[in-house]
């Protein structure tokens, strides 16, 4: 029986004065979140913090006892939690592929509830097993314990994603691998949730994982949000000692302050590259080609200023140069500090600078890799 | 040698043991498909109402303890001589086994699964007949496979109140002292019990293997 849509993608998820208790002792306390559409949020704490039972109040696996959780603005409460959770993939730590089922049927399964038909459903299972990097017809008819543990987490994922929800809840789903393992299915699932991008809430305790995938951290201790916010911001301006400690500032970041830009550069990739005298219709195309976001635009190899395709369509309709459009950008010299140069960054919200040395580019400073580099 | 076999054939066509023998497995399978029937959705009721669980198993534990000839004595006031008796006593004493399994099987799926089941959107219907009840098979088929011996049994004792089959060979011959009969007849009886036992056996086994038999709906 095909439930209705309940929300087609995610403006805002909201938690306000959230509470549950377990006896006299707060699982949750008063905790006001705002989760924006199209984010990766990730939810970290030591174990008893409460990561947890907030992601699983999102899709009322627990019942908040003060407050109110809306989605979109729709109470989560006033929804019914089988629709509700048909409306949102979920991904746990020990998988939970059903033994008895194949994995087109564990994968296929709220498609068949759906009423889809069994062509429909067998597409949408081999199109989403592929998604995840497993060759369908090596996998479609094996059973989960015939399959090693990455496996299972790959089919884990494309069973959440298998109603093609715009809101993944992912509980620490990269948890019980093996380190290599962690790192391998953690690269993979940044190439999907920039193909995807939808809106995911993602618990962890590993502060490394949060940073590599997380757009904004929340950082939660006994029951209480302590802190949410980006990276950089968790580690240049901790609100207290337990959230520097949880981000380890002090361990990871101390050299910080004599790394230069040049040592935490990016080289400046072909691809991030216009010439000046290209029209935006054009430059459109082409960033589709490379399929990227935001250029860095030169005229005779001078710098000029970046451009974001955002910027790009709203322009189509005079189609003006490219070197008219580009906005300036922050430009650092190769012996300036990486703190600084963070933190101008990020007062002006800055995601990306260029590294010069007097008039010849040298590369390009990311703040997300910067971060990377460093952890 | 030869000799030996030909005693038999005698025997068995004198007797009219291939008739009994079908007599005796129609009754043994109508009584184990209506066990099953019954003790399964037996199973599931009392586990869907929890509070009605202790009293249901502990009435069919006291059925259970009735001596098999004292109940099919009981029987025959209310359901005549012949297969009915027979076939009742049959499912009265395959209840227990088979609705208690079912109610441990389903009571027993790791709770791991339901979670799951739960959090990605099925409803408690779904989660019962897709997820508890294939999960629980081979418990079930446990049961199953008890029942199907103390049915063996049961429709053997109905040669006691003209139900037919096998056990009337049997008492033929005691009535008239025949050791060549009641060896014969007793013999084919336990090969045919062993046989079905080796089957059912099978079947559990290879649902353990499976974890369940369940398929989608094609």
């Amino acid at each position: 029986m095909p439930t209705k849509i309940l929300f087609e993608r995610i403006d805002s998820i909201e938690l306000q004065g959230v509470s549950k208790k377990y006896g006299s002792r707060f699982a949750v306390e008063s905790l006001d979140l705002t989760i924006e559409g199209g984010e990766l949020l990730i939810l970290i704490g030591p174990s008893g913090s409460g990561k947890t039972t907030t992601l699983r109040m999102i899709n009322r696996m627990i019942e908040p006892d003060s407050g109110s959780i809306l989605i979109n603005g729709q109470n989560v409460m006033h929804l019914d939690p089988v629709r509700l959770r048909r409306n949102m993939g979920y991904v746990i730590q020990n998988i939970g592929l059903f033994p008895h089922m194949t994995i087109e049927e564990n994968v296929g399964l709220v498609p068949k509830l759906e009423g889809w038909d069994q062509n429909r459903t067998t597409e949408r299972v081999r199109y989403l097993l592929d998604f995840v990097s497993l060759p369908p017809d090596r996998f479609i008819n094996r059973y989960p314990r015939q399959l090693s543990g990455g496996q299972q987490q790959r089919v884990g994922l494309a069973r959440a994603l298998a109603m093609d929800p715009p809101l993944l809840l992912m509980d620490e789903p990269f948890g019980a691998l093996d380190p290599i393992l962690r790192k391998q299915l953690q690269k993979e699932f940044l190439e999907i949730k920039k193909e995807i991008g939808r809106t995911i809430v993602f618990v962890t305790h590993d502060i490394e994982e949060a940073f590599r995938l997380g757009d904004r951290i929340a950082v939660m201790d006994n029951a209480r949000l302590l802190q949410v916010g980006a990276p950089e911001d968790l580690i240049f301006e901790p609100v207290n000692e337990l959230v520097a400690d949880i981000v380890d500032t002090a361990r990871k970041f101390k050299h910080m302050d004599t790394l230069n830009v040049k040592d935490l550069m990016t080289p400046l990739d072909t691809k991030y590259i216009l010439e000046g005298d290209l029209d935006a219709c054009h430059a459109v195309e082409v960033m589709k080609d490379r399929n990227t976001e935001t250029c860095i635009v030169l005229d005779n190899g001078k710098l000029i200023g970046k451009l974001e395709m955002v910027n790009l369509l709203k322009c189509e309709e005079k189609n003006p140069l490219v070197r008219d459009i580009a906005k300036p950008m922050k430009v650092f010299a190769l012996r300036d500090s990486v703190a600084t140069a963070l933190s101008e960054m990020k007062r002006s919200g800055e995601y990306m600078a260029m590294v010069m040395n007097g008039d010849t580019i040298c590369g390009m400073l990311v703040s997300d890799e910067v971060l990377l580099k460093l952890i | 040698m030869i000799e030996i076999i030909h005693r038999i054939i005698i025997l068995w066509e004198k007797h009219l043991l291939t008739m009994r023998t079908i007599e005796h497995l129609e009754m043994f399978s109508i009584a184990l498909t209506i066990s099953v029937i019954t003790g399964v959705s037996m199973g599931i009721i009392i586990y869907s109402h929890p509070k009605i669980a202790s009293p249901v198993l502990n009435f069919l534990n006291i059925l259970e303890t009735i001596p098999d000839l004292a109940l099919l004595v009981i029987l025959l006031p209310l359901l005549r001589l012949g297969t009915g008796p027979t076939i009742a006593a049959s499912v009265i004493y395959s209840l227990l086994p088979i609705a208690r399994n079912t109610y441990a099987g389903l009571k027993a799926v790791d709770a791991q699964y339901v979670y799951v089941a739960e959090a990605i959107g099925l409803s408690p219907k779904d989660i019962l007949f897709k997820v508890r009840i294939p999960l629980s098979l081979p418990l079930i088929a446990g049961g199953i496979r008890i029942a199907l011996v103390f049915t063996m049994g049961v429709v053997t004792l109905g040669g006691l109140v003209a139900a037919g089959g096998l056990g009337t060979v049997l008492q033929n011959g005691i009535q008239l002292y025949e050791k060549d009969v009641i060896i014969l007849a007793g013999l084919w009886t336990g090969i045919l019990a062993v046989i079905l036992d080796h089957g059912a056996g099978r079947i559990e086994k290879e649902l353990y293997k499976r974890y369940g038999t369940w398929q989608p709906q094609r």
